[in-house]
């Protein structure tokens, strides 16, 4: 029987008060598990393979150490995608990690393009409504020269399960890479995002939707460490809060020494519902380098009330106001999802809003 | 060809960068043991109640940890810092009375001056003592105690100031928290009776002369309900190649529909430890303002909190930082929203130059109870060179639905289109980006009283230098 880890996850690049309990979060008792199966839909272009060596081992992810023990500790191997030097997949990949009730699973995933090349990959994470259980997947990332990477992740796992999800990547020259995070259900959710944004006028996206309802807990950690020349990154966040929900979210811009004419955007929009809510909220800009450009902002409230009382006296009652606000929120970046069949899916899981590729 | 950057100069400390010779002052031995605490109580004639408090505060700083997520404090050597030294006077009502050095060292930093043309009253603190004390008669007339305090904690205010010390700033707060309530001596006692409103403002300067020493005043303000006042601090020292330490504390307590404006312009020197703690309490329909000007210290902790305690109270604070060579300057506020209806407002700039280094650390925190409350955050730091830093690290809180909170942040360098602007209006890149920089400042300085705006503008003296191509 595997030891009991105690870990620590999702730390501050900079740290502050202890009082305020956010610089990290903590799981206790976590049991080393064992890999799931990995149903895999490859597209022409795209290739798979399963190598008992990580030759990305010593990418930093944004989790940290504790969790790359954690799954190396439960793999015997790396599933790796490949979009080769110059080749450009049409179609998206996708990884879909469908868990059991009491399941206990780790894996690890890496994505690879070379040079000049494009690829597209869905994750989804499901399991069944009532599930209970463990998984983490961590992904590292490495994005050649002048590639594009689209990566959509979709955490749908069961009311009752933690689930950790683990990414850490690093861009070269002009390399991109564009995330989409959707947080649909599960009760302990963490996530871990660090890209490395090396390359000359390298650059990365991440749109980030939630919904987070009963007792639920979602705590994040995104860290764009710029420290190539010209690179650029985007972070958005769009959230809501009902019942008696927790959500930390942690983003930091990175701004190395030598990372001149690089600019760094980050906001976040939480909506909140219920008045049993928790919302923590620590965005940071870290900064080294004289010729930079940084902003962040974040917006933390209710449904404006001018907004409301338009709608109310159109008929509609307040409820379904925030059932309709609410879901435009995931909706808009369910419309996202570079892959017509996982967007009509999603959209369908989350009661659906118009999100056609006729949009 | 590179172009080649307007050169920014440091802060020009020489009118603050002065001393005299320690003539007959006393200093109590270096270090920190019980026997030190012990004798520090027994020369100020402590109460019992304070010199068990003292103890108990050393105790409580042995046992606390020293902070890892700020600034690297290293370089103090609690062993070798001296936490008392007595000037050779008593305290003063009257600068004529005040020994020649010392009186002359205020006259350089235009406190007398500014006594007799701006002020309601004024104290002045050399070392660890107080040495001149003064209110305005016409102030004093209005019931407005203003006093050292340890002549209030032997006097008629004796129980209030048992009730109030360090009650909002407990030893338990942290390490330096528990090292103030251990070797406190010095600062000032105000209190603004209800519905008095103090017109003109109070101040309280606070030299440091002694090498290698500890200032550890302790300020209290209480302004009742309906009442008003405006207290400004000022604080320097002369440069040494030792480090000083600074670690005061500022308890404001504000009434009921009061409002109490605490300005501070900060110039220590480069070898000082600045670990300051100020808190407020902040009841119904009251509000505190903070002005808040950081520009000396070789390291500063300073993020002065305000407690929203009754409805609708309110807290603004305006804060500007400017960390030059040798400098680390951790700077910011905490707001904590306690009841419903509260407001605050955070507005700050940072500037780093010469391989200074600048963070912005605040926390808004909104509690369960606090519904309908609103705050605002703006912060902005500026850049002027690679060999620098500036870190942002803003923290929102919130345990109610009922809110609305606003963030926001940029950092950056000089504008370019700005410079350009102004040069197409006829002036000339160096008075551009020199213009640009003093107005980056702005928010604080337009929230002082006009004579202490020069004196931060003249402190400031960001002179454009070097070739621009």
């Amino acid at each position: 029987m595997s030891e009991a880890m105690d870990m620590k996850l999702n730390r501050l690049p900079a740290i502050t008060w202890y009082w305020l309990k956010m610089n990290e979060a903590k799981l206790a008792g976590v049991e080393t598990g064992s890999e799931s199966e990995i149903k895999a839909e490859i597209p022409a272009g795209i290739e798979a393979a399963e190598t008992a060596e990580n030759p990305l081992s010593s990418q930093p992810t944004g989790m940290g150490k504790d969790v790359t023990a954690l799954v190396e500790a439960g793999t015997k191997g790396v599933y790796t995608l490949t979009a080769p030097k110059n080749r450009k997949a049409a179609e998206a990949a996708r990884l879909t990690f469908a868990y059991n009730d009491g399941a206990n699973a780790v894996n690890a995933v890496n994505l690879v393009l070379g040079d000049n090349s494009e690829m597209t990959v869905i994750m989804d994470y499901t399991a069944e409504k009532e599930a209970a259980g463990f998984a983490a997947v961590q992904t590292k990332v490495a994005v050649g020269k002048y590639s594009l990477l689209r990566l959509v992740q979709v955490v749908r796992v069961g009311e009752k399960f933690t689930f950790l999800n683990d990414v850490g990547g690093r861009c070269e020259d002009n390399g991109r890479v564009e995330i989409i995070h959707l947080f649909l259900d599960g009760h302990d959710v963490y996530q871990g995002c660090q890209i490395d944004l090396a390359g000359y006028q390298s650059s990365m996206k991440t749109d980030i939707a939630y919904l987070v309802k009963n007792d639920a807990v979602l705590d994040m950690n995104y860290f764009a460490n710029h420290t190539g020349k010209k690179t650029e990154c985007e972070i958005n966040v769009n959230g809501v809060l009902r019942d008696k929900a927790t959500k930390t979210f942690r983003g930091t811009i990175d701004f190395k020494k030598g990372a001149s004419g690089a600019v760094g955007n980050e906001k976040e929009d939480v909506l909140l519902m219920d008045e049993g809510v928790h919302n923590q909220t620590i965005p940071l800009i870290l900064c080294a380098e004289e010729d930079v450009v940084g902003n962040h902002g974040a917006t933390i409230g209710r449904l404006d009330e001018s907004l409301m009382f338009y709608l109310e006296s159109r008929g509609m009652d307040r409820e379904a106001i925030n059932e309709m606000l609410a879901g435009a929120r995931i909706d808009a970046l369910v419309a996202q999802i570079p892959d017509a069949a996982a967007k009509a899916e999603i959209s369908e899981y989350v009661g659906g809003g118009n999100t056609s590729d006729d949009d | 060809m590179a172009k080649e950057k307007a050169h920014v100069e440091d802060i020009n400390r020489s009118m603050y960068d002065f001393r005299y010779e320690e003539k007959d002052a006393w200093r109590i031995d270096e270090g920190l043991t019980p026997e030190i605490v012990l004798q520090l109580s027994k020369e100020k004639n402590d109460p019992e109640w304070m010199r068990d408090f003292r103890l108990k505060s050393l105790d409580i700083y042995n046992r606390k940890k020293v902070p890892d997520w700020g600034p690297s404090i290293e370089g103090l050597n609690m062993d070798e810092i001296v936490t008392y030294v007595r000037p050779n006077t008593k305290m003063n009502q009257s600068w004529e009375d005040v020994p020649e050095d010392i009186k002359d060292t205020f006259e350089r930093l235009g406190i007398p001056e500014a006594e007799r043309t701006s002020l309601a009253g004024v104290g002045a603190q050399y070392d660890s003592e107080l040495v001149y004390h003064n209110v305005k008669d016409e102030v004093a007339a209005q019931g407005v105690i203003y006093s050292d305090l340890e002549s209030a904690l032997r006097g008629e205010y004796a129980d209030m100031i048992k009730e109030h010390f360090m009650h909002l700033v407990p030893p338990t707060d942290h390490k330096f928290a528990a090292l103030h309530g251990a070797v406190w001596s010095g600062g000032s006692f105000v209190y603004v009776p209800k519905g008095v409103k103090v017109d003109i403002p109070l101040q309280s300067y606070f030299r440091l002369n002694a090498k290698g020493a500890g200032q550890f005043e302790h300020t209290l303000i209480i302004v009742e309900d309906d009442a008003y006042l405006h207290f400004i601090e000022g604080c320097s020292a002369p440069k040494y190649n030792v480090a000083n330490l600074h670690a005061g504390c500022v308890e404001l307590f504000v009434g009921k529909n009061a409002t109490l404006r605490y300005s501070t312009i900060e110039n220590w020197s480069k070898n000082m430890y600045n670990l300051n703690t100020k808190r407020a309490k902040v009841e119904e329909g009251g509000k505190v303002e903070w002005i808040s000007g950081s520009f000396g210290s070789h390291v500063s902790y300073l993020y002065p909190m305000s407690i929203l305690a009754g409805r609708g109270a309110r807290a603004e604070f305006s804060g500007v930082t400017f960390a030059g060579n040798g400098q680390n300057l951790d700077t910011g506020c905490k707001i904590v929203h306690s009841a419903p209806e509260t407001t605050s407002y955070v507005n700050t700039r940072s500037i780093s130059k010469d391989g200074g280094i600048s963070t912005f650390r605040s926390s808004i925190t909104v509690n369960k109870q606090a519904v309908n409350s609103k705050s605002a955050v703006s912060c902005q730091s500026l850049m002027l060179d690679s060999v620098s830093r500036s870190d942002t690290i803003p923290a929102m809180d919130v345990k109610t639905d009922q809110v609305d909170i606003g963030h926001e942040a940029k950092i950056g360098r000089i504008s370019d289109d700005a410079v350009f602007y102004l040069m197409s209006r006829g002036i000339t890149e160096e008075d551009a980006r020199a213009l640009i920089v003093s107005g980056f400042a702005d928010n604080v300085s337009k929230e002082l009283p006009l004579e202490y705006a020069v004196e931060m503008n003249n402190l400031i003296r960001l002179e454009m230098k070097g070739s621009i191509g």
